[in-house]
């Protein structure tokens, strides 16, 4: 049955409305634009066409089904002539016969495309209902109307001010905030919020993450290998822009041609990095031509689902089946975006792919320069005051060097295997006992060994022993490289424990190694440096390896070598200061389980000394205090903020690269491409835009720039439609075009058409202004509705496309992860700056990664510390073949391709994350935290404090009692349990307030969690 | 999955609306009323208010399917990634022992590409296979030495020789292969299995995914996520990979402190809370967030009963040989998936890394072939015992084979092969593929196909249709089309290989 019906009205066929989709479905693919597959010369898309008489028939005869041959092959009987033949699997379904046949009878009249005719402002529908207050209220309530519904109340005050911060910040109100407007008499208070929120810093942020999307951004480069590249100045411009509120049209000027602008500024070359963040490759026997042709096909499909909200991908191997777009105007777009001096192969060991921009963010402020300055002059000075935990430190420490090589007995493991399997060098086991390496070669070595069986004691650790090289020309212990002639670099090592005998590391088993010591250390290596596995530092006894040195792995705990006497150990060479190098690997070790103490120490002999000394000198105190805050671990994290500080100036003081558009000096020509393959070309074309589609102005570029403009001509029928379309699906869940990325002939009908055209219309003439477009929106009483669902609404429109109530949807995988971070008040405040890597799961990247026998970077994946581990998610690294599991579950995409629209799912998964993974757990602790400190003592209000903060709203009274209960209960628990108490708070590398009674602390950290994963709280009402 | 009805059902399981007696009766409602605003269109969906609340675990699949009876009910995929090489392992050519040394020929050679890697090479020496051959199993087929065990189940499995790929280097062709396109943004078969079938069992996710290093080369060719990722699909029917340790799905453990029975009365108490709120609100997708923490907990068991191999017998753990000791082998992983089969998930994937022998595939090759022979055949002989081979199908193979010709100098230790994607060999077992049978043969240079080509779009359609699905029904609308897993270009399921 059609809309119309359902109003009562006299059932008036609207082509375009009613038609169109049910042909484009079961007709077009055979009798359509595309003539390669057109069945019988026929089509059906083009009036002149589907009444022609040819041979005596006339497919559609207007006002005249039986004269319709059309018609008759739809309802006959026969199975061969009937239509859609049956082995096409297309079906009509009674209502779309009944629809075309009132459509024939009403005179088969045709419309254009309505997407592809420029939009006129529409007025809006008068009603004498006092509920519009603004137009598009209009236009909502004469379709409600029409559809016997009626707008839902307001949205109460408290789900008003938490929808508009989700909305336009991505973060929940604080409670305060919450209150505060709540209680606001000011008839403007809602006006004022938004006006609020629309100039937040986060602003820019929110606006991001689906554009991040759309710009299929990712840190790394994709394909094959998937090395790192560098792209966070090219967000930031993004974050920048949104927040300035730069106007749409150039926002797209500059993202699609800002290289080409006059005295383009290098912001305006840094924003053209929008085409360059599609995959890039660097797979060794790749053929740069076919990955040039992928890269331009990808910018032409990304740019124009972006702009266009057209399927342009199905005119690279042939006309497109439902839309007027030929191969022809595919190839033509092709060669704007196929002109930049882009290699083929390109993008390894961590260097952008060229062309890249050396530039300044545009989040650069002296501002905020100074301010990190002097919070850094003010931390370090703490550091260097630190002195609370000295005394502690000493004590420790003494015990520590007095019980040095307590016991230590040295027990040699039998070798049992060399695995170098990339590379042909030459090594051997010798004695049974020596790895023997008689040439350089392989950056990573597997060395499968066995403990002796006769070992009862429990493992402590591991040695290794290097041995020089009498033979070799700088008797030393590695083969070395000039400027490090006869020496060597461990840059990660990695041990695991198995039953059986293992040519690898098991890359779920790791031993933990809580410290590594050495018997000598180049200053600027040192032991522990071998233990994360940067290529860019680790361990070398260099200069002193002409004699045999040795490295000691203390383990976290002891190993039962009863139960596993096989060890594996993975060692990578190279690096440091070198690039990565074969010639920096080890000639001659032994391997040494040790029982009992390691007798090294990273502990200077100087600060031993002082460290033992009855009287210290002034000068002394000094430098043992200075060697306390260097290195103790109890203030580990404000090194970090220290250390994270200092980045932070780096890279907003410093020119960074990113990757960018230009045009080479002899750009490549573009020829068609039989069904899209590289080598297969035809005819050459040049620059230019879809016939269907206005034409460019006179006098426009005959180049990317001049593409860029076409798009924002004001007659452009598309772009405006395709962006404030977008803008409304980020804040009703769903668009007015629920096909946000198909615009054609296969896309959906806009459930609003007359208001479409008229936020298109009111964009362009707004300026292509964003945010006055979105103030317009939220302002609206369409916006206000409760979200709460009657039975009679849920009946009539269940999923509220007429929009008599509010919408409500499960936030976006970023921002409830936001909110947990902002809800414990862990979110770190900083904006834009490279790339994080927050907590995951060990060898996730490892396990699929080309780690340790490729220069690309991202292959292992490094945990940051401190703020890092708190900003907010769009900083987060993204590895696209492995990208962050938590966001994926919550329905990421790999960002691989451009993204229109994300799905919502509902997974145990998603559970699973929620209740576990250690950021959401710290998460829920340091949120109890909060509620113990910040909300009055009494345990109601404290519910109440936790309730309100995740939701907005107070609970009620049987919410409280259910709360209440679980507190008890989980008091009960960890009274019983106080070690369960303790290891549940270890989670997280926060710091640990120590004033807090464990058992309470853990109690209330369960509340913490159940609100925190409340459905109300991961949802926007 | 079909969202709509998925939407519905909930609807009317807990009757949140006391007039609605009937959910399914209210969608379909809404979609009479609204027939444009309701397309059918999965894409709608897809951006829809009223989200996709299907978890894959415990999905019933699309209606409708499976189409026709099928032969198996579920699949076991033994991926073997970087490309095995065909010419060693089961497309023996007696000829190449004559015609070792010698260059391959232009008429051989054709016109179609090499890769980058051994395209300067100034000549292409014929390098036959560097280990013996067997005839085994009934009809005398060739199987390597390199893989003992698996000629020995010779006689229940299929070979088909005749595989082909447009594809050349490992990135594009593994994605071919495991997504039905070259071209990024694709739903991986095994997510297309999850989408169209649903799960057997309503406590394991329907696609479940393993990884293991190959010994032969190592690190070998990287993976991506894609390869088991959902595309266009909803993300519920990703594969879900499973790991050796304590959390064998992610997240999956209670943190230290939280005891099983704490969890399962913190979620009784959040189910509370989020029922008044349901109440209160009438949004049925809180009853799906309640049912998804129920699964979630579940999963805590059958997850774990899953990886413990503790009641293994003795003689089911010898056949699977030595490595099966250690978790996260290929070897273990073998038996993982028999359990998983055993358990009803649907599409277990195996990817086990290091098939590229570029170089020194004298040193490699027997390691990464000795990784895999014992535990590969161990599955068939396991199934075939418990009576799970007759509706499982099992798949050995990669993304491509590898040249005749020798990469580097001829008899060098130092050469290898290259890829070659005009023709190389996988293996077919159960599910209804014949046992015993050879399909599909090249020439005498193991080089091109002059019989029965299967391409790999083919190998895909013949995978459906063994699950009883017709290929060019099971689609998916997205940006306008009928997405499916074997594309726009002709395919057809090889049906002379089944029974």
């Amino acid at each position: 049955m059609p809309f119309s019906s359902l109003t009562g009205a006299e059932q008036k066929i609207e082509f375009n409305r009613d038609i169109r989709p049910i042909l484009s479905e079961t007709c077009f693919r055979c009798h359509g634009p595309d003539p390669e597959s057109r069945e019988a010369d026929l089509r059906l898309d083009l009036p002149e066409a589907a009444y022609a008489e040819v041979d005596d028939h006339i497919a559609i005869s207007p006002g005249d089904p039986k004269k319709s041959l059309a018609w008759q092959r739809i309802i006959t009987a026969d199975a061969e002539e009937l239509m859609p033949p049956p082995d096409s699997h297309l079906k009509l379904k009674p209502d779309e016969k009944k629809l075309i046949k009132l459509w024939i009878e009403q005179g088969a009249k045709y419309q254009d495309h309505w997407s592809f005719i420029a939009p006129e402002r529409p007025t809006p529908p008068q009603s004498k209902s006092t509920w519009p207050i603004n137009d598009i209220d209009r236009f909502v309530l004469k379709q409600l109307e029409d559809g016997k519904l009626s707008p839902s109340k307001e949205a109460t005050r408290r789900k008003l001010i938490r929808r508009l911060s989700f909305d336009l910040t991505g973060l929940p109100p604080a409670s305060k905030e919450v209150q505060a407007f709540a209680e606001d008499k000011d008839p403007k208070a809602y006006e004022k919020l938004v006006d609020h929120l629309l100039a937040s810093r986060h602003f820019g942020e929110r606006m991001a993450v689906p554009w991040l999307d759309q710009a299929r951004y990712a840190d790394t480069n994709g394909y094959s290998i998937d090395g790192g590249r560098h792209m966070s100045l090219w967000r930031d411009w993004v974050i920048h822009s949104y927040n300035t509120n730069k106007s749409f049209d150039q926002f797209t000027i500059e993202q699609l041609a800002g290289d080409l602008l006059p005295n383009a500024t290098p912001q305006q070359i840094v924003a053209s990095g929008f085409n360059r963040n599609h995959m890039i490759t660097h797979e060794g026997g790749t053929i740069p031509l076919e990955n040039l042709t992928n890269y331009a096909v990808d910018r032409v499909n990304t740019t124009s689902q972006v702009w266009l909200g057209l399927t342009m991908a199905c005119s690279q191997c042939h006309d497109h089946k439902f839309d007027p777009l030929t191969m022809v105007d595919y190839y033509r777009m092709f060669a704007y975006f196929n002109t930049l001096g882009d290699k083929g192969n390109d993008g390894n060991a961590g260097i952008n792919a060229i062309p890249s921009i050396d530039a300044v963010s545009a989040l650069h402020s002296n501002q905020e320069l100074t301010q990190l300055n002097k919070e850094l002059t003010h931390l370090q000075d703490q550091l260097n005051k630190s002195t609370a935990g000295q005394k502690n430190w000493q004590q420790r420490m003494l015990k520590k060097l007095a019980a040095r090589g307590k016991n230590l007995k040295l027990h040699p493991l039998k070798i049992l295997k060399i695995s170098v399997p990339n590379r042909g060098n030459q090594f051997e086991i010798k004695d049974g006992t020596l790895v023997d390496f008689e040439t350089a070669g392989g950056s990573a070595h597997s060395i499968s060994a066995q403990i002796p069986k006769s070992l009862k004691k429990p493992v402590t650790g591991l040695r290794i022993e290097f041995l020089p090289d009498e033979k070799s020309p700088h008797k030393r212990s590695g083969f070395g490289k000039k400027g490090f002639e006869g020496g060597f670099i461990l840059t990660g090592f990695s041990v695991s424990a198995t039953t059986i005998p293992s040519a690898q590391t098991d890359l779920y088993g790791l031993i933990n190694i809580r410290e590594a010591t050495a018997s000598f250390s180049n200053p600027k290596y040192p032991a522990n440096d071998c233990l994360d596995e940067h290529n860019s530092n680790g361990w070398s006894p260099y200069p002193e390896d002409q004699q045999a040195q040795h490295l000691t792995f203390n383990f976290n705990q002891a190993l039962d070598a009863g139960k596993a006497p096989f060890l594996t150990t993975l060692m990578n060479w190279g690096g440091g200061e070198f690039k990565m190098s074969d010639r920096l690997i080890a000639r001659k070790y032994r391997m040494y389980a040790i029982t009992g103490q390691d007798d090294g120490t990273n502990i200077p002999q100087e600060i031993q000394d002082i460290l033992t000394s009855d009287k210290r000198s002034a000068e002394q105190n000094d430098k043992l205090l200075t060697y306390y805050t260097r290195h103790a671990p109890e203030l580990a994290n404000l090194r970090y903020r220290i250390g994270n500080l200092k980045d932070r100036i780096d890279y907003l003081g410093k020119p960074q690269s990113s990757l960018v558009m230009n045009t080479a000096d002899k750009p490549r020509e573009t020829f068609m491409l039989v069904r899209g393959q590289y080598d297969q070309r035809t005819k050459k074309v040049t620059p230019g835009t879809p016939a269907t589609l206005p034409p460019l102005l006179k006098g426009a570029p005959d180049n990317r720039l001049g593409f860029a403009q076409w798009l924002v001509q004001d007659n452009h029928p598309l772009t405006a439609r395709v962006a404030v379309n977008r803008l409304w699906q980020n804040l009703f869940g769903i668009g007015i075009v629920a096909s946000s990325g198909d615009f054609g002939s296969q896309g959906a009908w806009p459930s609003h058409p007359k208001l479409l055209d008229w936020l298109a219309v009111d964009f362009i003439e707004s300026g292509w202004n964003t945010k006055a477009l979105i103030r317009k929106i939220v302002l609206s009483n369409t916006y206000r509705q409760d979200s709460a669902s009657t039975a009679e609404q849920a009946k009539i429109d269940p999923q509220n496309r007429l929009l008599a109530r509010g919408p409500r949807f499960r936030l976006q995988a970023e921002f409830i992860r936001d909110s947990a971070l902002k809800i414990s008040h862990l979110l770190s405040p900083r904006i834009g700056g490279p790339s994080v890597l927050p907590y995951q799961p060990p060898s996730l990247w490892k396990e699929v990664s080309h780690y340790g026998s490729s220069p690309a970077t991202a292959q292992v994946f490094i945990q940051d510390h401190g703020e890092h581990l708190y900003r907010r998610s769009l900083y987060t690294y993204w590895k696209r073949t492995v990208p962050p599991p938590s966001m994926l579950t919550f329905d990421a995409p790999n960002r691989e391709t451009c993204t229109v629209s994300r799905a919502i799912t509902n997974t145990p998964l998603q559970a699973l994350v929620l209740l576990n993974d250690p950021q959401f757990v710290e998460a829920s602790r340091t949120f109890a935290q909060r509620i113990l400190k910040e909300a009055p003592k009494n345990t109601a209000e404290r519910i109440r404090f936790a309730f309100e903060e995740c939701t907005a709203r107070p609970p009620t009274a049987s919410e409280t009692a259910i709360i209440m209960n679980t507190l008890k209960r989980e008091r009960a628990n960890y009274s019983a349990k106080p070690a369960s108490a303790s290891a549940f708070l270890e989670i997280g590398e926060s710091t640990h307030p120590e004033n807090i009674d464990p058992v309470e602390h853990a109690a209330w950290t369960t509340v913490a969690s159940l609100i925190m994963n409340l459905s109300e709280t991961l949802t926007r009402e | 999955m079909n969202p709509f009805l998925d939407h519905s059902r909930q609807i009317n399981r807990r009757n949140f609306f006391s007039q609605s007696a009937n959910g399914i009766g209210q969608a379909a409602l809404g979609s009479l009323l609204f027939p444009h605003l309701f397309p059918g269109s999965a894409e709608a969906a897809k951006s829809s208010v009223a989200p996709a609340t299907s978890p894959s675990i415990g999905s019933t699949g699309l209606p409708g399917f499976p189409n026709f009876p099928s032969t198996a009910k579920r699949v076991i995929y033994l991926f073997q990634s970087g490309g095995p090489s065909h010419v060693d392992l089961f497309d023996y050519k007696p000829a190449l022992d004559r015609l070792n040394g010698t260059n391959v020929p232009a008429s051989v050679l054709g016109n179609q590409r090499v890769t980058g890697m051994t395209a300067n090479q100034k000549s292409y020496p014929t390098m036959a296979p560097l280990w013996g051959m067997k005839q085994c199993g009934k009809h005398g087929t060739y199987i390597s030495d390199l893989l003992p065990h698996i000629q020995s189940i010779a006689n229940d499995i299929t070979i088909v020789r005749s595989l082909h790929t447009e594809a050349i280097n490992h990135d594009p062709a593994i994605t071919f292969i495991n997504t039905g396109s070259q071209q990024l943004g694709h739903a991986s078969l095994g997510s297309w299995l999850s989408y169209g079938l649903g799960s057997e069992n309503s406590n394991l996710p329907a696609y479940m995914v393993l990884l293991s290093q190959g010994t032969g080369k190592n690190p070998g060719q990287p993976l991506f996520s894609r390869l088991w990722g959902n595309g266009y699909l909803p993300s519920s029917h990703q594969g879900v990979q499973l790991r050796p340790g304590s959390s064998p799905v992610l997240y999956l453990a209670n943190p230290k402190g939280i005891s099983a029975k704490q969890r399962r009365r913190f979620l009784d108490d959040l189910e509370k809370l989020n029922q008044q709120h349901a109440a209160e609100v009438g949004d049925p997708e809180i009853q799906a967030r309640i049912d998804s923490y129920e699964m979630a907990y579940r999963m805590q068991t059958s997850v774990p009963d899953l990886t413990d191999f503790s009641d293994e017998p003795q003689h089911v753990l010898d056949l699977y040989g030595p490595e099966v000791a250690k978790p996260g082998s290929y070897a273990a992983n073998c038996l993982m998936a028999r359990r998983m089969a055993e358990q009803g998930v649907r599409f277990i994937q195996l990817f086990h890394r290091g098939w590229d022998q570029h170089v020194r595939i004298r040193d490699q090759f027997p390691r990464q072939c000795h990784d895999v022979d014992q535990g590969s055949a161990a599955l068939i002989k396991d199934l075939k015992m418990r009576g799970l081979l007759e509706d499982t199908l099992v798949i050995w193979g990669g993304e491509f084979g590898r040249t005749v010709f020798s990469q580097g100098k001829f008899g060098d230790p130092t050469s290898g092969r290259d890829h070659h994607g005009r023709c190389f060999s996988i293996w077919m077992a159960g599910g209804g593929v014949k046992g015993g049978f050879d399909y599909g043969r090249t020439d005498d240079h193991c080089y091109n196909i002059v019989e029965n080509p299967v391409h790999i779009r083919d190998l895909n359609a013949t995978l459906l249709h063994t699950l009883g699905i017709d290929h060019e029904r099971l689609t998916y609308k997205f940006n306008g089309l009928d997405a499916r897993l074997t594309g726009v270009e002709p395919a057809r399921p090889i049906l002379d290989i089944l029974n």
